[in-house]
């Protein structure tokens, strides 16, 4: 598993690239929100919530291609009167964008194309299935065990 | 081997789909959880719905019962024409509360939904994903009898069913608290 520290850097790379960039997520395709940076100023926001809702709009528009036979599916753009939504294919995962509505677009897809291929690299490390360490292990084991005995006081 | 999916936070997170057909109950039940348990600690309540407050994708809370371990909660639309949709929501499921409605006028309903289930999951539903079954609406007069139930979704002995009344509650925690020690369950022993 890689570090998950490296997602943050090549988020906030992304973010650095405009002004007009405000928030970058990355999730997988189960609506996980697996990272998340935002410029200092902008409004605080559910990012769970945000990333569900990407992550399915971008699968469901994957799903509509398929059915439709025209082929892979690269960008998906949502354009409001107050910003714009981006998100594209990163491997196993969808990276997000939300800009202002006045921005670069070209910049923005080329941005979001040459960071996804490595954004895609890193997600493989994070997602593979590897034997945990014994203490990787121990400690899942500790936080299910925990989960449940909580589940139970419910 | 199953997969322990985290965030950067390394936090364990289980996905957890309310399935089943459409009007049967699911975000009702999803909803009584989330205003009324209050042993839960849980995010926003995200429901993509239209004016008639029909789900058009899915709701979705994030919850946990503390600690590091979040349950991210589900439910999809069970109209008919949202097969895609429900197909887009069960990517990555660990675990499914499926909601059948005892209303005898949904029997086709019922039975339609759950070999679509059958049909997305293929042979991971009851082996790497547990299912718990809700048979909901059990308040109504002309309801469904339990045995007339299973028969019709040919559930055997092996999967875990609980009578529910989820506009009231009943059963609703039970049958959440049972999918969701199940799915850890697996996650620790497989």
């Amino acid at each position: 598993m890689s570090d998950p520290k490296a997602f943050d850097k090549i988020l906030t790379e992304i973010i650095r690239q405009d002004k007009g960039i405000k928030k970058v997520i990355l999730v997988d395709k189960t609506g996980l929100t697996i990272a998340n940076v935002s410029k200092l100023s902008y409004y605080p926001v559910d990012v769970d919530s945000i990333g569900a809702i990407a992550s399915a709009v971008f699968c469901a528009s994957e799903e509509q291609g398929k059915n439709l036979q025209i082929g892979e599916l690269e960008i998906v753009t949502s354009e409001f009167s107050e910003g714009k939504i981006f998100a594209s294919a990163c491997g196993k995962g969808v990276l997000c964008v939300v800009s202002e509505a006045e921005v670069n677009i070209g910049l923005i897809r080329l941005v979001m194309k040459k960071q996804g291929v490595q954004l895609a690299d890193e997600l493989d490390k994070f997602l593979a299935v590897e034997p945990l360490s014994p203490k990787d292990s121990e400690l899942d084991e500790e936080d299910l065990k925990s989960a449940l005995a909580e589940l139970e006081r419910v | 081997m199953l997969t322990i999916r985290k965030d950067d936070k390394g936090r364990i997170h289980l996905k957890l789909v309310f399935y089943g057909p459409s009007l049967g109950g699911k975000t009702t039940a999803l909803r009584w959880l989330y205003g009324k348990v209050e042993g839960l600690q849980k995010g926003e309540f995200t429901a993509i719905e239209d004016e008639t407050n029909r789900t058009l994708f899915f709701d979705y809370v994030p919850m946990s019962a503390g600690g590091r371990v979040l349950f991210d909660v589900f439910t999809v639309a069970g109209q008919k024409r949202h097969r895609h949709q429900r197909k887009v929501v069960l990517q990555g499921t660990d675990g499914i509360l499926f909601v059948a409605d005892s209303s005898p006028d949904q029997r086709d309903e019922n039975t339609e939904s759950f070999e679509e289930l059958k049909l997305f999951l293929g042979d991971a539903l009851g082996r790497e994903i547990p299912i718990v079954v809700m048979l909901n609406k059990r308040d109504l007069p002309n309801r469904m009898s339990r045995d007339e139930m299973l028969d019709l979704l040919g559930l055997g002995g092996n999967v875990p069913i609980y009578e529910t009344i989820a506009v009231q509650g009943v059963g609703v925690k039970r049958a959440f608290q049972a999918i969701a020690r199940e799915v850890i369950l697996k996650r620790m022993y497989s």
